[in-house]
Protein backbone atom coordinates (compact mmCIF):
# COMPACT_ATOMS: atom_id res chain seq x y z
CA UNK A 1 0.00 0.00 0.00
CA UNK A 2 1.48 3.69 -1.10
CA UNK A 3 -0.48 5.69 1.71
CA UNK A 4 1.48 8.16 3.28
CA UNK A 5 3.25 6.94 6.61
CA UNK A 6 2.46 9.06 10.07
CA UNK A 7 5.11 9.33 11.95
CA UNK A 8 3.47 8.29 16.04
CA UNK A 9 3.70 12.01 16.70
CA UNK A 10 1.53 12.68 13.43
CA UNK A 11 -0.63 10.34 14.11
CA UNK A 12 -1.50 11.45 18.14
CA UNK A 13 -1.31 15.26 16.15
CA UNK A 14 -4.72 13.39 13.84
CA UNK A 15 -6.49 11.52 16.63
CA UNK A 16 -6.33 14.45 19.64
CA UNK A 17 -6.98 17.27 16.73
CA UNK A 18 -10.01 15.20 15.36
CA UNK A 19 -11.19 14.09 18.23
CA UNK A 20 -11.37 17.75 19.86
CA UNK A 21 -12.66 19.10 16.66
CA UNK A 22 -15.66 16.34 16.74
CA UNK A 23 -16.35 17.06 20.33
CA UNK A 24 -16.43 21.07 19.48
CA UNK A 25 -18.71 20.59 16.65
CA UNK A 26 -20.78 18.42 18.29
CA UNK A 27 -22.62 21.15 19.80
CA UNK A 28 -21.62 23.93 17.43
CA UNK A 29 -24.82 25.93 16.26
CA UNK A 30 -27.09 24.69 18.93
CA UNK A 31 -28.31 26.46 21.81
CA UNK A 32 -28.11 23.87 24.46
CA UNK A 33 -24.75 23.03 23.58
CA UNK A 34 -22.96 21.07 25.38
CA UNK A 35 -26.39 20.31 27.82
CA UNK A 36 -27.70 17.57 24.76
CA UNK A 37 -25.04 15.34 26.15
CA UNK A 38 -25.80 15.09 29.64
CA UNK A 39 -29.69 15.36 29.24
CA UNK A 40 -29.52 11.85 27.83
CA UNK A 41 -28.26 10.06 30.64
CA UNK A 42 -29.81 12.56 33.00
CA UNK A 43 -33.29 11.82 32.09
CA UNK A 44 -32.64 8.04 32.11
CA UNK A 45 -30.86 8.63 35.67
CA UNK A 46 -34.33 10.61 36.65
CA UNK A 47 -36.49 7.50 35.20
CA UNK A 48 -34.86 4.74 36.77
CA UNK A 49 -34.69 6.60 40.13
CA UNK A 50 -38.14 7.79 40.17
CA UNK A 51 -39.68 4.70 38.93
CA UNK A 52 -37.47 1.53 40.03
CA UNK A 53 -35.83 3.48 42.88
CA UNK A 54 -37.83 2.52 45.46
CA UNK A 55 -37.94 -1.07 44.99
CA UNK A 56 -33.90 -1.29 45.05
CA UNK A 57 -32.94 1.74 47.10
CA UNK A 58 -33.57 0.28 50.17
CA UNK A 59 -30.51 -2.38 49.46
CA UNK A 60 -28.13 0.15 48.09
CA UNK A 61 -26.16 2.58 49.93
CA UNK A 62 -26.06 6.08 47.71
CA UNK A 63 -28.14 4.61 45.54
CA UNK A 64 -28.83 7.81 43.20
CA UNK A 65 -25.11 8.39 42.72
CA UNK A 66 -24.71 3.86 42.34
CA UNK A 67 -27.09 4.70 39.69
CA UNK A 68 -25.61 8.11 38.29
CA UNK A 69 -22.33 6.09 37.73
CA UNK A 70 -23.85 2.94 36.22
CA UNK A 71 -25.52 4.93 33.81
CA UNK A 72 -22.39 7.43 32.73
CA UNK A 73 -19.99 4.43 32.08
CA UNK A 74 -22.94 2.77 29.87
CA UNK A 75 -24.06 5.71 27.98
CA UNK A 76 -19.93 5.79 27.47
CA UNK A 77 -19.56 2.51 25.99
CA UNK A 78 -22.94 2.47 23.45
CA UNK A 79 -21.95 5.95 22.51
CA UNK A 80 -18.44 4.98 22.00
CA UNK A 81 -19.40 1.65 20.31
CA UNK A 82 -22.30 4.01 17.94
CA UNK A 83 -19.97 6.64 17.14
CA UNK A 84 -17.38 4.05 15.70
CA UNK A 85 -19.89 2.92 13.27
CA UNK A 86 -21.10 6.20 12.69
CA UNK A 87 -17.54 7.37 11.64
CA UNK A 88 -17.28 5.75 8.62
CA UNK A 89 -20.94 7.46 7.33
CA UNK A 90 -19.73 10.68 8.57
CA UNK A 91 -16.19 10.90 7.61
CA UNK A 92 -17.20 8.75 4.16
CA UNK A 93 -14.98 11.48 1.80
CA UNK A 94 -11.71 10.44 4.49
CA UNK A 95 -12.34 6.67 4.25
CA UNK A 96 -13.30 6.79 0.29
CA UNK A 97 -10.55 9.28 -1.17
CA UNK A 98 -8.03 9.62 1.26
CA UNK A 99 -5.00 7.07 1.71
CA UNK A 100 -5.37 7.60 5.07
CA UNK A 101 -4.80 4.88 8.23
CA UNK A 102 -8.65 4.19 9.16
CA UNK A 103 -7.49 2.85 12.96
CA UNK A 104 -6.59 6.36 13.54
CA UNK A 105 -10.39 8.13 12.78
CA UNK A 106 -11.53 4.98 15.49
CA UNK A 107 -9.11 6.13 18.07
CA UNK A 108 -10.35 10.03 17.97
CA UNK A 109 -13.86 8.50 18.57
CA UNK A 110 -12.51 7.29 21.54
CA UNK A 111 -10.81 10.54 22.53
CA UNK A 112 -14.00 12.64 21.68
CA UNK A 113 -15.85 10.33 24.39
CA UNK A 114 -13.13 10.09 26.54
CA UNK A 115 -13.44 13.91 26.98
CA UNK A 116 -17.27 13.57 27.01
CA UNK A 117 -17.03 11.06 30.10
CA UNK A 118 -14.95 13.37 32.07
CA UNK A 119 -17.26 16.21 31.80
CA UNK A 120 -19.75 13.33 33.11
CA UNK A 121 -17.82 12.47 35.51
CA UNK A 122 -17.31 16.23 37.01
CA UNK A 123 -20.89 16.17 37.10
CA UNK A 124 -20.57 13.40 39.21
CA UNK A 125 -18.32 14.66 41.24
CA UNK A 126 -20.38 17.63 42.05
CA UNK A 127 -23.38 15.39 42.96
CA UNK A 128 -20.81 13.26 45.18
CA UNK A 129 -20.46 16.13 46.74
CA UNK A 130 -23.98 17.33 47.22
CA UNK A 131 -24.42 14.16 49.32
CA UNK A 132 -21.36 14.33 51.11
CA UNK A 133 -18.77 11.55 49.89
CA UNK A 134 -15.16 12.25 50.29
CA UNK A 135 -12.70 11.57 48.03
CA UNK A 136 -10.35 9.08 48.55
CA UNK A 137 -7.02 8.38 47.31
CA UNK A 138 -8.54 5.26 45.61
CA UNK A 139 -9.88 7.49 42.57
CA UNK A 140 -6.34 7.19 41.08
CA UNK A 141 -7.47 4.08 40.02
CA UNK A 142 -9.70 5.70 37.26
CA UNK A 143 -7.52 6.88 34.76
CA UNK A 144 -7.13 2.65 34.84
CA UNK A 145 -10.77 1.89 34.41
CA UNK A 146 -11.02 4.37 31.81
CA UNK A 147 -8.51 3.24 29.69
CA UNK A 148 -10.08 -0.19 30.50
CA UNK A 149 -13.30 0.87 29.40
CA UNK A 150 -12.24 2.60 26.40
CA UNK A 151 -10.22 -0.16 25.29
CA UNK A 152 -13.42 -2.15 25.42
CA UNK A 153 -15.81 -0.16 23.87
CA UNK A 154 -13.64 0.28 20.80
CA UNK A 155 -12.89 -2.96 20.41
CA UNK A 156 -16.51 -4.01 20.04
CA UNK A 157 -16.61 -0.87 17.77
CA UNK A 158 -14.35 -1.74 15.68
CA UNK A 159 -15.56 -5.17 14.99
CA UNK A 160 -19.11 -3.57 14.48
CA UNK A 161 -17.91 -0.61 11.95
CA UNK A 162 -15.80 -3.74 10.55
CA UNK A 163 -19.32 -5.11 9.09
CA UNK A 164 -21.57 -2.00 9.10
CA UNK A 165 -20.87 -0.70 5.41
CA UNK A 166 -21.57 -4.38 4.36
CA UNK A 167 -24.45 -4.96 6.72
CA UNK A 168 -26.26 -1.79 6.72
CA UNK A 169 -28.89 -3.16 9.45
CA UNK A 170 -25.60 -4.29 12.24
CA UNK A 171 -26.53 -0.44 13.50
CA UNK A 172 -30.05 -1.25 14.30
CA UNK A 173 -29.25 -5.10 15.26
CA UNK A 174 -27.18 -3.67 17.65
CA UNK A 175 -29.56 -0.66 18.75
CA UNK A 176 -31.41 -4.32 20.04
CA UNK A 177 -28.50 -5.68 21.78
CA UNK A 178 -27.80 -3.11 23.51
CA UNK A 179 -31.25 -2.75 25.25
CA UNK A 180 -30.65 -6.24 26.35
CA UNK A 181 -27.02 -5.87 27.61
CA UNK A 182 -28.66 -3.04 29.43
CA UNK A 183 -30.79 -4.92 31.68
CA UNK A 184 -27.90 -7.65 32.09
CA UNK A 185 -25.18 -5.32 33.66
CA UNK A 186 -25.86 -4.38 37.28
CA UNK A 187 -26.30 -0.96 36.68
CA UNK A 188 -30.16 0.22 38.36
CA UNK A 189 -30.01 -2.87 40.73
CA UNK A 190 -26.92 -4.47 42.85
CA UNK A 191 -23.81 -6.39 41.81
CA UNK A 192 -23.60 -9.82 43.66
CA UNK A 193 -20.03 -10.66 43.41
CA UNK A 194 -18.38 -9.88 47.13
CA UNK A 195 -15.34 -11.63 46.83
CA UNK A 196 -12.62 -11.09 44.29
CA UNK A 197 -13.77 -11.86 40.70
CA UNK A 198 -11.81 -15.07 40.06
CA UNK A 199 -13.18 -16.67 43.69
CA UNK A 200 -16.85 -15.76 42.60
CA UNK A 201 -15.64 -17.41 39.25
CA UNK A 202 -14.77 -20.54 40.91
CA UNK A 203 -17.66 -20.72 43.24
CA UNK A 204 -19.90 -20.30 40.91
CA UNK A 205 -18.82 -23.33 38.41
CA UNK A 206 -18.57 -24.97 41.71
CA UNK A 207 -22.20 -24.49 42.94
CA UNK A 208 -25.14 -27.76 41.34
CA UNK A 209 -27.41 -27.08 38.72
CA UNK A 210 -24.67 -24.35 36.88
CA UNK A 211 -25.98 -25.05 33.45
CA UNK A 212 -29.84 -23.74 34.47
CA UNK A 213 -30.24 -20.53 31.57
CA UNK A 214 -30.82 -18.55 34.86
CA UNK A 215 -27.56 -19.62 36.13
CA UNK A 216 -25.87 -18.75 33.06
CA UNK A 217 -27.44 -15.56 32.69
CA UNK A 218 -26.74 -14.78 36.26
CA UNK A 219 -22.73 -15.85 34.94
CA UNK A 220 -22.89 -13.06 32.06
CA UNK A 221 -24.24 -10.55 34.54
CA UNK A 222 -21.69 -10.37 36.60
CA UNK A 223 -18.82 -11.51 34.73
CA UNK A 224 -19.10 -9.61 31.33
CA UNK A 225 -16.29 -6.63 31.42
CA UNK A 226 -18.59 -4.13 31.18
CA UNK A 227 -20.38 -5.01 34.49
CA UNK A 228 -16.90 -5.47 36.13
CA UNK A 229 -15.80 -2.03 35.08
CA UNK A 230 -18.91 -0.48 36.15
CA UNK A 231 -18.57 -2.62 39.83
CA UNK A 232 -14.79 -1.20 39.87
CA UNK A 233 -15.48 2.65 39.02
CA UNK A 234 -18.55 2.26 42.09
CA UNK A 235 -15.65 1.13 44.11
CA UNK A 236 -13.22 3.10 44.16
CA UNK A 237 -15.41 6.12 44.29
CA UNK A 238 -18.25 5.87 46.50
CA UNK A 239 -17.35 2.22 48.59
CA UNK A 240 -13.60 1.68 48.61
CA UNK A 241 -13.94 1.38 52.84
CA UNK A 242 -16.86 -1.61 52.76
CA UNK A 243 -16.22 -2.78 48.65
CA UNK A 244 -12.20 -2.21 48.97
CA UNK A 245 -10.25 -1.54 46.49
CA UNK A 246 -9.72 -3.45 43.21
CA UNK A 247 -5.82 -5.51 43.23
CA UNK A 248 -2.85 -4.96 41.35
CA UNK A 249 -3.90 -8.22 39.66
CA UNK A 250 -7.21 -7.25 39.38
CA UNK A 251 -6.52 -4.10 37.54
CA UNK A 252 -3.52 -5.99 35.21
CA UNK A 253 -6.03 -9.11 34.49
CA UNK A 254 -8.69 -6.74 33.63
CA UNK A 255 -6.84 -4.14 31.53
CA UNK A 256 -5.77 -7.45 29.78
CA UNK A 257 -8.82 -8.79 29.13
CA UNK A 258 -10.27 -5.10 27.51
CA UNK A 259 -6.63 -5.13 25.76
CA UNK A 260 -7.56 -8.65 23.99
CA UNK A 261 -10.84 -7.20 23.21
CA UNK A 262 -9.41 -3.87 21.49
CA UNK A 263 -6.42 -6.00 19.45
CA UNK A 264 -9.13 -8.53 18.56
CA UNK A 265 -11.61 -5.78 17.05
CA UNK A 266 -8.52 -3.70 15.26
CA UNK A 267 -7.45 -7.22 13.48
CA UNK A 268 -10.47 -7.44 11.96
CA UNK A 269 -10.86 -3.86 11.18
CA UNK A 270 -7.52 -4.03 9.71
CA UNK A 271 -8.31 -6.81 7.52
CA UNK A 272 -11.70 -5.54 5.87
CA UNK A 273 -10.48 -1.51 5.75
CA UNK A 274 -9.29 -2.52 1.81
CA UNK A 275 -12.99 -3.49 0.92
CA UNK A 276 -14.69 -0.15 2.67
CA UNK A 277 -14.45 2.14 -0.56
CA UNK A 278 -16.43 -1.03 -2.43
CA UNK A 279 -18.95 -0.86 0.37
CA UNK A 280 -20.45 2.72 0.66
CA UNK B 1 13.68 12.27 -16.12
CA UNK B 2 15.03 9.23 -13.98
CA UNK B 3 14.09 6.25 -12.23
CA UNK B 4 9.82 5.32 -12.41
CA UNK B 5 8.50 7.32 -9.23
CA UNK B 6 5.10 5.12 -10.27
CA UNK B 7 5.35 2.02 -11.03
CA UNK B 8 2.50 -0.29 -12.03
CA UNK B 9 3.16 -3.40 -13.22
CA UNK B 10 0.57 -6.25 -14.11
CA UNK B 11 -2.43 -5.10 -11.94
CA UNK B 12 -5.33 -7.00 -12.10
CA UNK B 13 -8.94 -5.55 -10.05
CA UNK B 14 -12.04 -7.79 -10.28
CA UNK B 15 -14.97 -7.01 -8.51
CA UNK B 16 -17.43 -9.52 -7.65
CA UNK B 17 -20.97 -8.19 -7.45
CA UNK B 18 -24.22 -9.69 -6.53
CA UNK B 19 -27.07 -9.39 -9.38
CA UNK B 20 -29.01 -8.38 -6.53
CA UNK B 21 -27.42 -6.37 -3.67
CA UNK B 22 -27.18 -7.86 -0.37
CA UNK B 23 -26.87 -4.71 2.20
CA UNK B 24 -28.72 -6.14 4.73
CA UNK B 25 -27.06 -9.19 7.25
CA UNK B 26 -30.54 -10.47 7.47
CA UNK B 27 -30.80 -11.38 3.80
CA UNK B 28 -27.44 -13.31 3.88
CA UNK B 29 -29.09 -15.38 6.65
CA UNK B 30 -32.96 -15.23 5.58
CA UNK B 31 -32.91 -14.51 1.99
CA UNK B 32 -29.51 -16.09 0.62
CA UNK B 33 -31.04 -17.23 -2.05
CA UNK B 34 -31.87 -15.21 -4.22
CA UNK B 35 -28.36 -12.68 -3.91
CA UNK B 36 -26.44 -15.86 -4.43
CA UNK B 37 -26.07 -15.02 -8.34
CA UNK B 38 -23.01 -13.09 -8.87
CA UNK B 39 -21.55 -11.06 -11.68
CA UNK B 40 -17.92 -10.65 -12.33
CA UNK B 41 -16.12 -7.30 -13.41
CA UNK B 42 -13.01 -6.93 -14.66
CA UNK B 43 -11.89 -3.20 -14.08
CA UNK B 44 -8.65 -3.82 -14.35
CA UNK B 45 -6.71 -6.48 -16.91
CA UNK B 46 -3.09 -6.37 -16.43
CA UNK B 47 -2.88 -2.66 -16.03
CA UNK B 48 0.98 -1.53 -16.16
CA UNK B 49 1.56 2.31 -15.93
CA UNK B 50 5.14 3.80 -15.02
CA UNK B 51 5.76 7.67 -14.48
CA UNK B 52 9.03 8.50 -14.23
CA UNK B 53 10.39 11.28 -11.91
CA UNK B 54 9.24 14.52 -13.40
CA UNK B 55 6.69 13.26 -15.72
CA UNK B 56 3.49 14.20 -15.66
CA UNK B 57 0.97 11.48 -17.29
CA UNK B 58 -2.67 11.84 -17.89
CA UNK B 59 -5.39 9.02 -18.34
CA UNK B 60 -7.98 9.55 -20.54
CA UNK B 61 -11.06 7.44 -20.56
CA UNK B 62 -14.75 6.90 -20.82
CA UNK B 63 -16.97 6.10 -17.65
CA UNK B 64 -16.36 2.52 -16.26
CA UNK B 65 -13.05 1.79 -18.38
CA UNK B 66 -10.93 1.53 -14.53
CA UNK B 67 -9.36 4.98 -14.23
CA UNK B 68 -10.07 5.89 -10.75
CA UNK B 69 -9.64 2.51 -9.65
CA UNK B 70 -5.94 2.12 -11.45
CA UNK B 71 -5.63 5.49 -9.28
CA UNK B 72 -7.01 4.56 -6.03
CA UNK B 73 -4.66 1.21 -6.62
CA UNK B 74 -1.99 3.42 -6.52
CA UNK B 75 -2.99 5.80 -3.72
CA UNK B 76 -3.07 2.42 -1.42
CA UNK B 77 -6.81 3.20 -1.09
CA UNK B 78 -7.95 0.32 -2.76
CA UNK B 79 -5.95 -3.36 -3.03
CA UNK B 80 -5.41 -5.12 -6.22
CA UNK B 81 -6.01 -8.63 -6.38
CA UNK B 82 -2.61 -9.47 -8.25
CA UNK B 83 0.34 -7.16 -9.59
CA UNK B 84 2.78 -4.82 -7.63
CA UNK B 85 2.82 -0.96 -7.20
CA UNK B 86 5.80 0.94 -5.95
CA UNK B 87 6.15 4.52 -5.70
CA UNK B 88 9.24 6.48 -5.10
CA UNK B 89 8.64 9.48 -2.78
CA UNK B 90 6.28 10.87 -0.94
CA UNK B 91 2.61 10.89 -2.38
CA UNK B 92 -0.38 13.13 -2.21
CA UNK B 93 -3.93 12.19 -3.56
CA UNK B 94 -6.63 14.57 -4.49
CA UNK B 95 -9.85 12.64 -5.88
CA UNK B 96 -11.91 15.40 -4.30
CA UNK B 97 -11.48 18.62 -3.00
CA UNK B 98 -11.31 19.74 0.87
CA UNK B 99 -10.60 16.11 2.17
CA UNK B 100 -11.85 16.40 5.95
CA UNK B 101 -13.47 20.17 5.63
CA UNK B 102 -17.16 20.62 7.13
CA UNK B 103 -19.59 23.03 6.85
CA UNK B 104 -19.89 24.39 10.29
CA UNK B 105 -15.80 24.72 10.74
CA UNK B 106 -14.25 28.26 9.60
CA UNK B 107 -11.62 28.28 7.20
CA UNK B 108 -8.22 28.46 9.22
CA UNK B 109 -9.88 25.57 11.40
CA UNK B 110 -10.53 23.40 8.26
CA UNK B 111 -7.10 24.39 6.60
CA UNK B 112 -5.84 22.77 9.98
CA UNK B 113 -7.46 19.08 10.00
CA UNK B 114 -6.71 18.83 5.98
CA UNK B 115 -3.40 19.35 6.89
CA UNK B 116 -3.21 16.78 9.94
CA UNK B 117 -4.72 14.58 7.35
CA UNK B 118 -2.11 15.04 4.44
CA UNK B 119 0.63 14.19 7.03
CA UNK B 120 1.70 17.88 7.58
CA UNK B 121 2.98 19.19 11.03
CA UNK B 122 2.07 21.74 12.84
CA UNK B 123 4.25 24.24 12.47
CA UNK B 124 4.00 24.46 8.52
CA UNK B 125 -0.18 24.05 8.68
CA UNK B 126 0.33 27.87 10.76
CA UNK B 127 2.89 29.21 8.65
CA UNK B 128 0.67 28.14 5.13
CA UNK B 129 -2.62 28.80 6.93
CA UNK B 130 -2.32 32.54 5.87
CA UNK B 131 -1.06 31.94 2.51
CA UNK B 132 -3.93 29.55 1.31
CA UNK B 133 -6.49 32.09 3.09
CA UNK B 134 -5.42 34.51 0.62
CA UNK B 135 -4.56 32.91 -2.28
CA UNK B 136 -8.48 31.27 -2.41
CA UNK B 137 -9.71 35.35 -1.83
CA UNK B 138 -11.42 34.50 1.18
CA UNK B 139 -10.23 36.69 3.47
CA UNK B 140 -13.41 38.73 4.50
CA UNK B 141 -14.92 35.22 5.63
CA UNK B 142 -12.40 34.22 7.63
CA UNK B 143 -14.23 33.94 10.86
CA UNK B 144 -17.40 32.40 9.33
CA UNK B 145 -17.94 28.75 9.17
CA UNK B 146 -17.77 27.47 5.53
CA UNK B 147 -21.39 27.45 4.91
CA UNK B 148 -21.10 31.14 4.52
CA UNK B 149 -19.37 30.67 1.54
CA UNK B 150 -20.46 30.66 -1.94
CA UNK B 151 -19.65 26.91 -3.78
CA UNK B 152 -16.90 29.15 -5.93
CA UNK B 153 -15.48 29.87 -2.24
CA UNK B 154 -15.28 26.55 -1.11
CA UNK B 155 -13.99 25.03 -3.89
CA UNK B 156 -11.27 28.05 -4.02
CA UNK B 157 -10.35 27.36 -0.31
CA UNK B 158 -9.93 23.54 -0.91
CA UNK B 159 -7.70 23.79 -4.30
CA UNK B 160 -5.70 26.63 -2.73
CA UNK B 161 -5.00 24.06 0.61
CA UNK B 162 -4.39 21.59 -1.71
CA UNK B 163 -1.76 23.63 -3.05
CA UNK B 164 0.16 23.69 0.14
CA UNK B 165 0.78 19.82 0.39
CA UNK B 166 4.23 19.27 0.14
CA UNK B 167 5.08 15.88 -1.81
CA UNK B 168 7.27 14.36 -4.71
CA UNK B 169 4.20 12.62 -6.49
CA UNK B 170 0.94 14.10 -7.29
CA UNK B 171 -2.09 12.53 -8.16
CA UNK B 172 -5.10 14.19 -9.24
CA UNK B 173 -8.66 12.77 -10.20
CA UNK B 174 -11.13 15.39 -12.15
CA UNK B 175 -10.14 17.75 -10.13
CA UNK B 176 -8.63 20.10 -12.68
CA UNK B 177 -9.43 23.82 -12.89
CA UNK B 178 -12.55 24.43 -10.40
CA UNK B 179 -13.84 27.93 -10.08
CA UNK B 180 -13.81 31.14 -11.86
CA UNK B 181 -11.41 31.96 -14.74
CA UNK B 182 -9.22 34.01 -12.84
CA UNK B 183 -9.03 30.96 -10.77
CA UNK B 184 -8.37 28.56 -13.15
CA UNK B 185 -5.29 30.42 -14.26
CA UNK B 186 -4.05 30.03 -10.89
CA UNK B 187 -4.72 26.22 -10.78
CA UNK B 188 -2.69 26.30 -13.90
CA UNK B 189 -0.14 28.33 -13.06
CA UNK B 190 0.56 25.73 -9.72
CA UNK B 191 0.48 22.68 -11.50
CA UNK B 192 2.98 23.78 -13.85
CA UNK B 193 4.75 25.12 -10.94
CA UNK B 194 4.57 21.54 -9.55
CA UNK B 195 6.02 20.15 -12.86
CA UNK B 196 8.62 22.73 -13.18
CA UNK B 197 9.86 22.05 -9.96
CA UNK B 198 10.27 17.91 -10.94
CA UNK B 199 7.21 16.65 -9.06
CA UNK B 200 5.83 13.55 -10.81
CA UNK B 201 2.07 13.77 -11.44
CA UNK B 202 -0.66 11.48 -12.96
CA UNK B 203 -3.60 13.01 -13.57
CA UNK B 204 -7.31 11.63 -14.62
CA UNK B 205 -10.03 13.69 -16.65
CA UNK B 206 -12.70 13.49 -19.32
CA UNK B 207 -11.48 16.32 -21.06
CA UNK B 208 -8.78 16.21 -23.49
CA UNK B 209 -7.85 19.57 -23.97
CA UNK B 210 -6.61 19.91 -20.08
CA UNK B 211 -4.61 16.79 -20.12
CA UNK B 212 -2.70 18.12 -23.37
CA UNK B 213 -1.82 21.24 -21.59
CA UNK B 214 -0.10 19.81 -19.07
CA UNK B 215 0.98 15.87 -19.65
CA UNK B 216 3.95 14.50 -21.11
CA UNK B 217 1.78 11.52 -22.43
CA UNK B 218 -1.39 10.50 -22.45
CA UNK B 219 -2.59 6.83 -21.97
CA UNK B 220 -6.04 5.98 -22.83
CA UNK B 221 -8.16 3.27 -20.51
CA UNK B 222 -10.58 1.06 -22.46
CA UNK B 223 -12.91 -1.46 -20.09
CA UNK B 224 -9.92 -2.18 -18.05
CA UNK B 225 -7.43 -1.86 -20.40
CA UNK B 226 -4.59 0.44 -20.95
CA UNK B 227 -3.36 1.45 -24.35
CA UNK B 228 -0.11 2.18 -24.84
CA UNK B 229 0.88 5.88 -24.48
CA UNK B 230 1.38 8.62 -26.78
CA UNK B 231 2.36 12.34 -26.55
CA UNK B 232 -0.34 14.46 -26.37
CA UNK B 233 0.20 15.93 -29.96
CA UNK B 234 -0.15 12.47 -31.72
CA UNK B 235 -3.57 11.85 -30.30
CA UNK B 236 -6.40 12.26 -32.41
Amino acid sequence: MAARRFTLVQALHVVLAVGWADFVLKYRGSVLGYCWSLIGPLVKFLVILYVFGPYVQPSIPLYPLYLFLGIIVWEHFTVTTNGCMTMLFEKEGIVQRHPFPHFLLILAVGWTNIIIFSTHLAVFAVFGWFFGVSLVWSVLYLPFIMLQMTLAALGVGMLLASYCLKYRDISHLWGIAVQILFWLTPIMYPYRAQSAVTASLIAFFRQPGIHSIQNLLSLFIHFQPIAIIINDVRRVTLYPAAAGTPTALHVAGLTLICAGMFLAGKWIFDRRCPYFTQEY
Amino acid sequence: MGSPAVDCRNIVKTFLQRKVPMRLLQDRILRWKIHSDRIRIEALRGVSLAARNGEWVGLFGANGSGKTTLMKIIAGIMRQDAGEVSTDGRLSCFFELGVGFHLERRADENIYLHGLLQGMCRTDIRRVTDIIIDVAGVRSHENLPLKCYSTGMRLRLAFAAASQIDADIFLFDEILAVGDTDFQKKCWWYLHALKRAGKTGVIVSHNMDDLERICDRIETMDRGVLNTGRAPSALP
